[in-house]
């Protein structure tokens, strides 16, 4: 008489032999523990559930009522055991599928192998996606460095502000995978033993002390308080600035909740193993287990007598529970093992129900796993240690750079799209407009492309692929060139230099002074500026403006200087620069900048206009004043009031020859010389 | 050196070629492949098919799309992709020349023996 039990297997609810199903729990089981280690290894799995369910499918579809064990044993033989497909598929892995030591035969699993394969995994740093509170980054650090993911795991909580980065960054560099534990003792949460989460269950269980021990900590600040407040209650209104109570009762309870979530819970037979560590399991297992069973209690206290002998006789005196783990049914493990292994099998008979045999088959895995991965050939710790260090420096380093650099890209398109309107300025519509956006787009929108493609593969966890690497690169570089191009261009059209002297006709000055003044610029006009601290100093721009159909420069020089004769002499000395010589001369006869003369005040304009089709070609002028002797000019304090410094070259150039020529200089005048003026500033 | 390791080996090499020919000619489920196999002679499990496929597809040689099945849950139908079309046919090449090469140089060998035994 058996029990039939259904199951949703796949999305199909299947009917099938309680003991059926304890076996292919068990083989499937089994096979998560032999693919866990390939890529894709759930995938794997998962299609071997569904081919077994559609065979399932197609048994019950010829009229048989349930799944028996004959069932289950013959898809199993036709899929075959790890140990089965082990030998072919062990040399075929790279990185050593060995599985677990329990799948594979004495023959094959010599120490000396596994010890080395163990190391090969160890060597490189994965996230582990088997065992993971966010990211896995922590988990896959202890691995590397063969602790306890919970102490990795504080240490980032604790150093939140400074490892918030380095968490982030391995999180996208290192790649996931499922990784196995490489310690043998794990501080867990104890479900069996807990009031609230099990945290102080599980540490006591850790330190193997009394459980009592870590709740009183956890609870002494509480009590004191609480004891405190009672018992000093008069006293309280004396120390009423001192406040630090509520401070520790919440820090308590943040510890306890960090703890609650960083520590995972011991939920199967193999977690609670190293939960205790081994032998303190046994242990508590023979104590439960002398418990149940009067007749064994007194060998159960003795440690000595053979344990394969004792768990026999503890199957034969557990109840009736249908035994699924026949011992001579597993596949060959070596001795020391099968102790364990049977231990575990008669926990499941004699203890309470709840531990299956496939936990007593994940319990003997756990821990023979752990003693060959000992063998494992040790680096040296501190060596490791360093070598990780500087491995996270230097992705810290390079992720903030990335994102620097990502920040600067955004701030120039920021401030490309503020400079837009200069562009007219500088960049004549046409092929040099199409090379500006080329460039634009090839050297900050390939970079800030790329990075987010880069992101994205890493998320949806694709593989990555060098091309798209590679094409980017060359399209960036490509963008370099255009923009050389660009620059080049722009650069030749300030290669030529050229000037215009033109004498400005006076009506004799009869006044001692020639005073000087602006003449503003009525028109409306559109004054350039940029925003957001980005070279908001529109001052030392030479150009002010640029309109509908003309540019206003204030590139206006005033130089002052001593006239040979007895009258006031005006001159303009313009100047332009241009791709070649006549451009630039064509240029300057376009200049628009009226001097008027009313008696004796000389009216110069607020702007030097040109039209707008010129653009930027370092245009200036230049108002040279000549002053006879004994009489002086007057210059307004609007002209005065002048930021532009320094004269534009060329004009610089012309000035010195003068002045090179005049040295009688009056010593009343020398104090004006230097006056070059721009334009008033708004 | 057992028997047992020598065979796994062999058929081992051929397994992928085997595979990915039978997939070459449309698109196959590992159902499929698993009977087409064992009618030909040839043992397969599917704990050492599926692996294969999974990593023929890791590695782009293979792709699949999920069809609904009446029987059960839906199927994954494998076929080549082009990469997997160029590894096929480089496969299929290397078999060409060691099967000939293979049997060329068994009969030579049972010639050899046959006037060996001749002689004598």
């Amino acid at each position: 008489m058996k029990k039939v039990i259904n199951i949703n297997f796949q999305g199909q609810v299947i009917a099938i032999e309680e003991t059926a199903y304890e076996t292919l729990k068990q083989y499937i089981e089994s096979l998560t523990h032999f693919f866990a280690r390939e890529e894709g290894g759930d995938e794997i799995v998962n299609d071997i559930e569904c081919r077994i369910a559609e065979l399932f499918g197609n048994r019950l579809k010829h009229g048989i009522n349930c799944i028996t064990d004959e069932d289950v044993e013959a898809i199993i033989s036709s899929i075959g055991r790890p140990k089965d497909f082990d030998a072919e598929y062990d040399e075929e892995m790279g990185d050593g599928v060995h599985g677990s030591p329990l799948l594979a035969d004495p023959a094959s699993a010599n120490p000396n192998q596994g010890g080395e394969r163990s190391g090969d995994a160890r060597q490189s740093l994965y996230r582990n996606a088997g065992d993971r509170i966010i990211g896995g980054v922590c988990s896959g650090l202890a691995h590397y460095f063969k602790t306890d993911p919970v102490w990795l795991r504080m240490i980032f909580v604790l150093f939140f502000g400074l490892l918030f980065w380095v968490y982030i960054v391995l999180w996208i560099v290192l790649k996931p995978k499922v990784l196995k534990t490489n310690v043998s003792k794990r501080l867990y949460r104890n479900p069996s033993d807990r009031f609230i989460g099990g945290v102080c269950g599980g540490i006591a269980a850790y330190f193997r002390i009394d459980s009592w021990i870590p709740r009183l900590l956890f609870l002494l600040p509480l009590l004191v308080n609480l004891i405190g407040m009672i018992s000093f209650f008069p006293l309280n209104f004396l120390f009423r600035d001192v406040d630090f109570s509520w401070n520790i009762n919440m820090g308590v309870v943040v510890v306890y909740i960090v703890f609650w979530i960083i520590i995972p819970e011991a939920k199967t037979v193999k977690q609670k193993l190293e939960m205790m560590g081994e032998e303190e399991y046994i242990r508590s297992i023979r104590d439960k287990f002398s418990d149940n069973v009067a007749s064994a209690k007194n060998r159960a206290e003795n440690e000595q007598p053979p344990v394969v002998k004792k768990s026999y006789q503890a199957a034969d005196t557990g109840s009736n529970h249908a035994s699924v783990t026949d011992p001579t049914s597993m596949p060959p493990v070596p001795p020391s093992m099968q102790k364990h292994e049977e231990e575990g099998a008669s926990v499941s008979q004699s203890g309470s129900s709840t531990f299956t045999s496939s936990d007593s088959y994940s319990a003997s895995t756990g821990s023979s796993y752990s003693a060959s991965s000992g063998n494992g050939s040790e680096r040296s710790g501190c060596l490791n240690g360093l070598v990780m260090l500087l491995k996270i420096v230097f992705f810290s380093f390079v992720g903030i750079l990335a994102l620097m650099a990502v920040g600067v890209f955004i701030a120039f398109l920021f401030a490309g799209a503020q400079m837009m309107p200069l562009k007219s300025l500088f960049i004549d519509p046409g092929q040099e407009t199409t090379l500006l956006f080329t460039s634009l787009l090839l050297l900050i929108g390939v970079p800030i492309l790329s990075i987010i493609i880069w992101i994205v593969r890493r998320v949806m966890k694709a593989k990555s692929r060098p091309v798209i690497g590679v094409i980017s690169t060359i399209l960036w570089f490509g963008g370099l060139v255009v923009a050389g191009i660009l620059t080049a261009q722009i650069a030749d059209k300030f290669s030529e230099e050229s000037t215009l002297e033109q004498t400005v006709e006076l009506t004799p000055v009869t006044a001692r002074s020639l005073y000087v003044d602006m003449l503003p610029y009525n028109d409306d006009y559109s004054e350039f500026r940029i925003g957001w601290g980005v070279g908001s100093d529109i001052d030392h721009l030479p150009y002010t403006n640029v309109d509908e159909d003309s540019l206003l420069f204030r590139d206006i020089h005033l130089h002052i200087r001593n006239s040979n004769d007895s009258l006031f002499h005006v001159r303009t000395i313009a100047a332009s620069s241009c791709r070649e010589l006549r451009g630039a001369k064509a240029d300057l006869e376009e200049f628009r900048f009226e001097i008027h003369q009313q008696d004796s005040v000389l009216y110069l304009p607020e702007f030097l206009t040109v039209p707008v089709e010129q653009g930027f070609r370092n245009q200036s002028i230049t108002v040279e004043i000549s002053v006879p002797a004994g009489r002086t000019v007057e210059v307004s304090d609007v002209l005065n009031n002048y930021r532009n410094q320094e004269p534009p070259s060329v004009v610089r150039k012309r000035i010195r020859n003068y002045t090179r020529t005049y040295m009688t200089i009056e010593p009343a005048l020398i104090e004006e010389e230097e006056k070059e003026t721009g334009s008033e500033v708004v | 050196m057992n028997i047992e390791n020598t065979q796994s080996q062999m058929r081992k090499g051929v397994l992928e070629y085997c595979i990915l020919s039978i997939i070459k000619r449309g698109e196959a489920y590992p159902g499929d492949i698993i009977d087409e196999m064992r009618s030909a002679g040839m043992q397969l499990l599917e704990g050492t098919l599926y692996p294969l496929l999974n990593r023929l597809k890791n590695s782009e040689i293979l792709t699949y799309r999920w069809v609904e099945s009446t029987s059960g849950p839906p199927r994954k139908y494998f076929r080549l992709t082009d990469k997997g079309v160029q590894f096929h046919s480089l496969l299929e090449s290397t078999w060409n020349e060691l099967s000939t090469g293979v049997e060329t140089v068994v009969r030579n060998m049972n010639e050899e023996s046959e006037t060996i035994y001749h002689n004598i």
